[in-house]
């Protein structure tokens, strides 16, 4: 296998993670923190960077572990990995970032039986060498960064008019709080994915269409 | 001379389903006029806002999708109007326009059109309205036709107010609402329409009756209770609705109960003043549930219990 | 009292207006045309050929075994030929056309006299020699119904007049005109097989014929006349002995089981006929009404073309869209008007163009009216969406199999779904699917003992 080859598979790698199997909008994996903790643009961030960094870090070690698990033990020898990045993370943000720490609550702890993490790990890391494992824990946290940031600035809007805090819409607009309740989260999470099945079915129709003509 | 070729029947009733809306609407003028009676012209506004809203949405969104346009079946028209009756005279013109739009586009369009919508459109629109503009929602002013203040007065659960004035609308709470009398009216002009049966609004009302009876001990509470607040008016128009309620004589049965009990629960023991609306929403859901797995009788086919008894 | 039984329309309330109140004439044409598989079971087989003169009674088809009955030529005259034909949708049939030499000559007959002194067991015999099949619509052999095996008995015999078919008064107008010869049929049957209990019912829309009924009843044995509700498909077999007799009929199964037989009361009359004159099935009554020009009740020789019989009604007054046989909720409509009426047809409706037009499906709105009104307590709504998606085992857990094609869902569908014709559709395709598997069941096992 060239350099070059190598070079093509790991950005394919990265950019599956974003586009085509993003964990949110197209695996629906680890919803359960998308809907909780979307209520504002920055708590989605700070959870899609924390399960980033998670993801990166479990990834990686996994990869490296892979020779060594027997594969009857496998699962909770990734769990054990995976908690311990969790706790790491934890102990980081409950000293440098303490308001997000409490934003996020229950749902920081809960990283550890994240689908997503444990997917990963039994789907890629568990089968793939080092360096592609990263980037590929990498493209996944940001494809998942990036849809709940989505979602939370979506919410946040609607529901409180702002986005990452600054106010957009003006003082007249009454913000409308079923968006920051749980079940705006459903509604905007349903409304996005429908939104995003009919962009990505039209353009497969517009290449059918292309590839018959 | 070509004849044509087609199966039996060879007649239909004439009761299409624009017809059966256009009921639903004259059945709903009563209480739009009550309203209108009672809080002025704001109230007018109100209702004509929800419903030509609704109607737009429809038509907007089949426009943009490419559908056929099926706005000449009033059933958008219906969802408005009750949209409107639902809210308090003061809500302001876009909230009820959100509403109805929310209520076409979201809950009706987006789950297939007419007939295939799980929630009644017009109530998921109020539960939205409600979870979003909270204080918006249950600010009633008090009757009268110069009152233009919002008061956030008790809620009208909680008013007191005698079962003379609870039965002609002297009381404060959403447009529709209020006035029991033109409520009846308009159940009674469905009933003899033949658009609905008296299943499922009859036995909603008396279990709703019964168990806060059975709750409560007093026969004069009760009668507060389903003549206070949305119980009547949900019970004729917004459990009634066709797409959301069971098909089947039994599991209606169940059906309206299940509405009445927990309007009651929801009432008594909830957070909520009001639990008509999520009552009705809970018992949508479990409508065509009720319809799988409710049996029922079909003829020549002696019920299971008969057979275990021959067993 | 009046009884009925459970859900039920009330279709087309002003379509018997044009004919109930009109006498039956006589009307015979030039040529007939007779087919040979009217009824239900094997079709029976030309036994004249070109060229030979026929009597009025005359066998011109022979059953074939015991479920067939024999065709009788309707008037004296030439045979014109011996063919076959397509005969509405089915496969092309034998068809025996007569010239009518109008001399109205009978073969000679076998009269067995009053009906209270005839010896019974020569009674059921006669019926079949007169070739009477079901005159209601369904043709079922009359013989073999009344033909019971040991171990089946028989308490009720229940004669149907309720005429519920929208447009039709052919059975109220023989009740009116003839009752006494309807008793007599029932008699018959009665004797014929014991039993003491006779009910002629009658929908109570029509209280001359309960009245003309009551007095033909007057004196007689054992029967009784019960007014029914008026709902369409009061005249439906099974819902007919729920409000009579209280007693239903099993799923898949016959009213013999539930100790009853239904007749007809055209079938009665014919009964009559066969017994006290000898007379074979030869001539009914049908009404014609819609857009013809003088809407009549006719005395038909079997094997009437439609053209014919249209032409004695003055001639369409409207441009003709539908022709049907029967009322319009069950009734089969025509490829066109050169087809002749056979023993069931009880009706000819023709619809104008205007009424005709196919209507055009909505979305279902799932207001369940269909569900309140199938007199069989099935859910259509759910059937037609198994049937939708060609989910036949499922349409068949919905117990799609029980459903009498009333066509009440339809009826009353807002949206107008095409409910009753996608059940008959899924009905033929799964009894279809049933024969192939038992003829794939009886080859494997044929193949197993040649082992």
């Amino acid at each position: 296998m060239s350099a070059s080859d190598d070079k093509r598979n790991l950005g394919q790698v990265f950019m599956n993670g974003i586009l085509n199997e993003n964990p949110t909008f197209r695996l629906v994996l680890g919803t359960c923190p998308t809907l909780a903790t979307t209520t504002s643009a920055m708590n989605g961030f700070g959870m899609g960077l924390s399960v980033t960094f998670v993801l990166v870090c479990s990834n990686i070690v996994i990869s490296l572990l892979r020779k060594f698990i027997p594969d009857k033990v496998r699962i909770p020898s990734f769990i054990v990995v995976i908690a311990a990045f969790v706790t790491i993370l934890q102990l980081l943000l409950h000293a440098y970032v303490p308001s997000l720490y409490e934003s996020l609550g229950i749902f920081l702890p809960l990283i550890v039986v994240n689908c997503i993490i444990l997917a990963r790990a039994e789907a890629f890391a568990s089968k793939n060498p080092v360096v592609s494992s990263a980037v590929d824990g990498f493209g996944m946290g940001l494809g998942f960064t990036a849809a709940l940031t989505l979602i939370g600035c979506v919410r946040e809007l609607l529901g409180s008019g702002s986005i990452f805090g600054f106010q957009i819409l003006g003082d007249a607009y009454e913000p409308m709080l079923i968006f920051v309740l749980a079940s705006g989260g459903f509604l905007t999470y349903g409304l996005l994915l429908g939104i995003i099945n009919a962009i990505t079915n039209h353009r497969k129709l517009m290449k059918l269409e292309k590839g018959e003509n | 001379m070509s004849l044509i070729l087609s199966s039996a029947p060879h007649i239909r009733t004439a009761k299409t389903t624009s017809r059966l809306m256009g009921n639903v609407l004259i059945a709903l003028l009563p209480c739009a006029a009550a309203g209108i009676y009672y809080f002025g012209l704001r109230a007018a506004l109100v209702l004509a806002v929800s419903t030509v809203s609704a109607v737009l949405a429809e038509f907007i969104w089949q426009k943009l999708s490419r559908k056929p346009i099926t706005i000449s079946d009033l059933s958008a028209a219906v969802t408005g109007l009750l949209i409107g009756l639902t809210v308090t005279p003061t809500a302001p013109w876009w909230m009820v326009m959100i509403g109805s739009f929310f209520a076409v586009i979201v809950v009706k369009q987006l789950f297939g059109g007419i007939g295939d919508n799980f929630l009644n459109p017009a109530l998921a629109a109020r539960a939205v309205l409600l979870a979003s503009w909270p204080a918006r929602m249950t600010s009633h002013p008090a009757v009268g036709f110069a009152n233009v203040d919002a008061v956030t007065s008790a809620t009208p659960l909680t008013t007191g107010a005698g079962i003379g004035d609870l039965l002609l609308g002297n009381v404060p709470g959403a447009i529709g609402e209020t006035c029991k009398i033109a409520i009846l009216l308009g159940l009674v002009y469905l009933l003899v329409s033949g658009t609905i049966s008296w299943r499922i609004s009859v036995v909603t009302i008396a279990s709703a009756f019964l168990f806060n009876w059975a709750l409560s001990g007093s026969l004069n509470d009760s009668l507060v209770a389903i003549l206070s607040g949305g119980l009547l008016f949900g019970a004729v128009y917004m459990a009634t609705d066709y797409a959301t309620s069971p098909m089947q004589a039994g599991s209606q049965y169940f059906y309206a109960i299940l509405i009445g009990v927990l309007t009651i629960i929801i009432r008594k023991f909830g957070v909520y003043p009001e639990g008509v609306t999520y009552a009705i929403l809970l018992a949508n859901i479990t409508a065509p549930l009720l319809d799988r797995f409710i049996p029922q009788k079909v003829y020549g086919i002696p019920s299971i219990r008969k057979e275990e008894k021959k067993a | 009292m009046k009884v009925t039984f459970r859900g039920g329309v009330h279709p087309g309330h002003k379509s018997k207006k044009p004919t109930q109140a009109l006498a039956v004439r006589e009307y015979v044409s030039d040529t007939v045309k007779i087919i040979m598989n009217m009824n239900i079971g094997a079709p029976a087989v030309p036994c004249v050929k070109k060229g030979d003169q026929v009597k009025i009674g005359q066998v011109i088809g022979e059953a074939q075994g015991f479920m067939s009955v024999p065709v009788h030529a309707s008037v004296s005259g030439t045979v014109l030929s011996v063919d076959n034909i397509p005969y509405l949708s089915e496969n092309p049939v034998g068809c025996v056309t007569i010239q009518n030499d109008f001399q109205d000559d009978w073969v000679e007959l076998e009269p067995l006299g009053d009906v209270e002194h005839v010896d019974p067991s020569k009674i059921v015999p006669a019926i079949q020699k007169a070739g009477i099949c079901g005159m209601g619509g369904a043709c079922f052999p009359t013989h073999v119904k009344l033909t019971l095996k040991p171990d089946q008995k028989c308490d009720t015999i229940i004669v149907n007049g309720a005429e519920c078919e929208t447009h039709l008064t052919a059975d109220h107008r023989l009740m009116l005109e003839n009752g006494k010869r309807i008793v007599d049929g029932l008699r018959a049957v009665m004797r014929a097989l014991d039993v003491k209990n006779g009910v002629i019912a009658i929908e109570d829309n029509k209280k001359d014929a309960i009245q003309a009924m009551k007095q033909a009843c007057f004196g007689r044995q054992g029967v009784r006349v019960q007014p029914l509700m008026t709902k369409y498909p009061q005249g439906g077999e099974k819902q007919l002995i729920q409000a009579v007799t209280g007693r239903q009929v099993p799923s898949g199964g016959l009213p013999i089981q539930v100790h009853v037989v239904v007749l007809n009361v055209g079938t009665c009359a014919a009964i009559a006929d066969a017994v006290i004159d000898g007379k074979p099935l030869v001539s009914r009554i049908t009404t014609v009404t819609g857009a013809v020009r003088t809407p009549s009740n006719l005395r038909l020789r079997i094997g009437t073309l439609v053209e014919d019989i249209i032409g004695e009604c003055g001639g369409f007054s409207e441009d003709p869209g539908k022709v049907i046989f029967g009322g319009a909720m069950t009734g089969l409509p025509l490829p066109n008007t050169d087809v002749p009426i056979a023993k069931s047809t009880n009706g000819i409706v023709v619809f104008n163009k205007h009424d005709a037009v196919s209507v055009e499906e909505g979305p279902c709105i799932r207001c369940g009216k269909c569900v309140s009104v199938c007199p069989i307590g099935l859910n259509p709504f759910q059937i037609k969406a198994a049937t939708d998606v060609d989910l036949l085992d499922r349409a068949k857990d919905l117990h799609v199999m029980d459903c009498i094609l009333c066509g009440s869902c339809s009826f009353v569908c807002p949206s107008r779904r095409w409910l009753t014709a996608s059940f008959k559709n899924a009905k033929q395709k799964i009894t279809l699917q049933a024969k192939k598997e038992a003829a794939q069941r009886a080859a494997a096992n044929q193949g197993g003992e040649q082992k």
